[in-house]
């Protein structure tokens, strides 16, 4: 009989140890990642799908484009809406309708593209305008009449006329970075998911399709760096499932849904900071007037006079929103200070015995989002109080954005509909839906007014900011005064990040990725 | 055995063929645009149009069947016209995780239900014994994203055990597994229940039959009658209902991987539905209907197999 001279491990004393070790581990305190000042991580609302910014599908995508890819001009973090340079030495409008850059020397490619020029500049917003191309974001630059190339890092940006929305809503935004024209060609003209030939503070160099996207400081970048040396990007499509991920470590950053600013606020998560940035989107109701008993005039304004606009507000973003009085939010020329029919349920009363209506039902037609139905339910309450009883219909996403398309068979329909647009911070953004060529595409109301379109085509080229301030006002009175809408709020933002990191955020509180810092 | 194999891939070969013809009707009785959801407010008529016609659908209804069942049969899925891949590449980039998923719950539902079954048999009319029965029922009659949405605030949010969200590092096996802790016990948990309950019947009936009488009266120990007489045959009932259960997890799988940000197929299809990325939603519910098909398939071949009755009433 032997005797082992070393320490004897029986399988039970290893089986344990293990487990004592695995638990440990688990169990130790996790920690967020950004607080080694190397990664950080975000959550967007949606993965990637494609890397083109002719055909981008999401705001997410239009984030990291400007991240991988170096444009002329990009926004300013901070609460003012403001443009900085990136790719460029000067970048300056010389009249209405010419402005003249010059690209930073060593700005390279990736993947053999060698270095960017005034050439790719060309290429790259002409491809945009160009109609025959089909890219959805045509219209941002739909004043372009051609880039002039001077020499390899200089031209000249000619429009065919002025342009107001050009620094706000066109050169800082995804529309307006620049691709290798080498690249393109040789990818067949379209980018796909993968980028080619990245040249911005950030490569995107690894992508797992539904899991996240990580980005990269690029060395090659010669100027300002990102404050990160990684960005991870995580898709999350749910805020409250985001919440909760930055309360157990695993994000940094995320915006929150609406019902959780005051819950948040109030008790904020360990090492975090809750903050509320004014949304620039607009909420509606409206009416559509080519379907009774909305083809009525008086019963369209009694229904203005029967909303109660700010309960429904109240109760819908939890105290945190406040009411709108259009579609254009405070600090963009044309924001009104009121709106013109405000609630008042005895004269929508008395509307309504005038006119002899009694026992008057409608429909309306809702996104199935907890805010929306909550407002909806308050609009029903509101209505019913006048005596018009409101049936509240819910769809998911891809019926409702086709509810008042001319093309399907419910526009003859659609009575009422609670509706949302985003927007972009120029006020041409919010009039553009509305104008007599898109009823029956997004003009759901199927308002139509001359004056209204010739106002918005005004608004366009107007560069006076208090003329461009009395035509987006008027507009909207227009609007109001016809009877098809309800202005409802712009919403809120609200963000929760780590004190370990110094956000790089738009005034409406959209992500600048490489102005994150650690702190 | 031959015969009954090809009568049984026959079979197989059908159910494949109603499920697409099923897949493929619902889809497309669902009201909405895919075009106009995909491209957003900024597309003129004229572009979504194109894109219709990129996607097949202002072909007759007919043509487009025509064409999805045919490229099916030949693995080809189509392209997904958003991100210009082939569905079959963005379908198998996501099964695994799902597969994992599952393959944890399935773990779960072992590792707890066969020892509180046996348990239960074993000390059967003892306090443990309904107290499992008891445990049992509460675990199948609650959902499986309450259970997730619960785990996730308390051992990764109140505790921080855990992590919340996502699939772990790729390449890192452990994070993988650290991160797949949470969402395969959401769903597995329910199969808890229904395997300790199953074990439990299986173990009375088999503790009572002869051999097992036969072993005690030679002696041996109890601990070895239970576990490797008694079990070894009471456990048959639960692989079958174990084969049928991984369908239901499939359900179930959609609720952890949206509660979990976890990438998977149950998400992918939950979008794809959601922005009517119909060439999307048909490749991967396809995918799952054969996946699920030759599953049963190879479990009644095992059982035809094992058991000739099963061959000759076929």
């Amino acid at each position: 009989m032997s005797r082992h001279s070393g320490p004897v491990v029986s399988r039970r004393a290893l089986l344990s140890t293990a487990g004592a070790a695995g638990a440990a581990a688990a169990l130790a305190p996790r920690m967020a990642v950004s607080q080694d000042g190397r990664i950080l991580r975000v959550r967007s609302y949606s993965d990637l799908q494609i890397m083109d910014p002719a055909y981008r599908l999401s705001a997410p995508e239009g984030d990291i484009m400007r991240a991988i890819y170096a444009s002329l001009a990009v926004n300013a973090p901070g609460d003012e809406w403001a443009w900085k340079s990136l790719g460029t030495t000067v970048l300056e409008q010389l009249d209405d309708v010419t402005i003249a850059f010059t690209l930073r020397d060593n700005i390279g490619f990736t993947d053999g593209f060698g270095q960017m020029t005034a050439e790719d500049v060309k290429f790259s917003l002409e491809r945009i305008a160009n109609p025959e191309n089909e890219s959805p974001y045509a219209g941002d630059w739909s004043a372009l009449k051609e880039v002039e190339v001077k020499d390899t890092l200089s031209g000249l940006i000619h429009l065919k006329s002025a342009f107001a929305p050009l620094w706000t809503s066109t050169l800082p935004t995804a529309s307006s970075v620049i691709l290798s024209k080498a690249a393109v060609e040789a990818q067949g003209g379209k980018l796909g998911a993968e980028p080619v030939a990245q040249s911005g503070q950030y490569l995107l160099t690894e992508w797992t399709p539904k899991q996240r996207t990580v980005l990269t400081r690029n060395p090659d970048w010669a100027y300002e760096p990102g404050g990160f040396e990684e960005i991870h990007i995580l898709p999350i499509e749910d805020p409250a499932t985001a919440e909760l991920g930055f309360e157990a470590g695993d994000l940094d950053y995320t915006w929150t849904a609406v019902s959780s600013i005051a819950r948040l606020r109030d008790n904020p998560p360990a090492g975090g900071i809750v903050s509320e940035k004014p949304s620039l989107a607009y909420v509606w109701v409206g009416l559509n007037k080519d379907v009774p008993p909305f083809d009525n005039p008086n019963i369209r304004r009694a229904v203005q006079h029967a909303i109660d606009t700010e309960t429904v507000v109240d109760a819908a973003y939890f105290g945190a929103a406040s009411t709108s009085t259009g579609i254009i939010a405070p600090g963009l020329p044309g924001h009104r200070d009121a709106p013109l029919y405000g609630y008042d349920p005895d004269r929508a009363r008395e509307i309504l015995a005038e006119e002899g209506v009694s026992g008057l039902s409608v429909t309306l037609d809702i996104l199935n989002q907890s805010e929306r139905l909550t407002a909806a339910q308050v609009i029903q309450a509101n209505l019913a109080d006048v005596g018009i009883s409101c049936e509240i219909k819910q769809n998911d996403s891809g019926t409702f954005w086709t509810l008042g398309s001319k093309e399907g068979d419910y526009w003859n329909k659609l009575q009422m509909t609670l509706n949302r647009f985003s927007m972009e911070p120029d006020p041409s953004w919010a009039t553009a839906w509305f104008i007599p060529e898109q009823i029956g595409v997004w003009n759901w109301e199927r308002f139509d007014s001359a004056e209204f379109g010739e106002l918005h085509a005004q608004g366009m080229v107007e560069t006076d900011p208090a003329k461009r301030d009395e035509i987006y006002k008027r507009a909207q009175d227009i609007m109001e005064e016809s009877g098809c809408y309800v202005f409802l709020t712009h919403e809120v933002t609200g963000i929760l990040h780590r004190d370990t990191v110094e956000v790089g955020l738009k005034p409406n509180g959209e992500p600048l990725f490489p102005d994150f810092k650690p702190v | 055995m031959l015969n009954y194999a090809i009568k049984r891939l026959g079979l197989a070969v059908v159910i494949v063929s109603v499920a697409m013809t099923l897949l493929f009707s619902m889809i497309y009785l669902i009201p909405g645009d895919p075009a106009s959801v995909a491209l957003g407010p900024r597309a003129t008529p004229e572009m979504v149009a194109a894109l219709r016609a990129r996607m097949g659908l202002d072909q007759p209804v007919w043509v487009q069947f025509w064409n999805f069942y045919s490229g099916a049969w030949t693995g080809d899925l189509g392209i997904e016209v958003l991100s210009n891949r082939p569905v079959l590449t963005v379908v198998m980039e996501q099964l695994p995780f799902t597969l994992a998923l599952i393959a944890g719950g399935i773990t779960w539902s072992v590792a707890l239900g066969i020892p509180l079954g046996c348990m239960a048999a074993v000390r059967r009319g003892s306090f443990a014994d309904r107290l499992v029965g008891v445990l049992s029922v509460a675990v199948i009659a609650v959902p499986s994203f309450v259970v997730a949405i619960y785990a996730l605030l308390i051992f990764a949010v109140a505790l921080q055990w855990l992590p919340a969200i996502g699939a772990g590092e790729p390449g890192d096996l452990g994070d993988q597994l650290t991160h797949l802790i949470l969402p395969s016990l959401a769903v597995g948990l329910g199969w808890v229940g229904y395997i300790a309950r199953m074990v439990r019947a299986s173990m009375l009936e088999v503790l009572e039959a002869s051999h097992i009488r036969t072993a005690r009266a030679f002696g041996l120990p109890e601990r070895q009658i239970t576990y490797r007489y008694a079990l070894s045959i009471a456990i048959l009932p639960t692989v079958t209902l174990l084969g049928i259960g991984i369908g239901q997890m499939l359900s179930s799988a959609v609720f952890a991987e949206i509660v979990f940000a976890r990438p998977g197929i149950g998400k992918l299809v939950y979008d794809a539905i959601l922005t009517r990325n119909y060439p999307l939603v048909t490749g991967a519910v396809l995918v799952t209907t054969v996946l699920f098909v030759v599953i049963n398939v190879i479990a009644d071949l095992i059982i035809g197999a094992l058991d000739p009755r099963v061959r000759s009433g076929f």
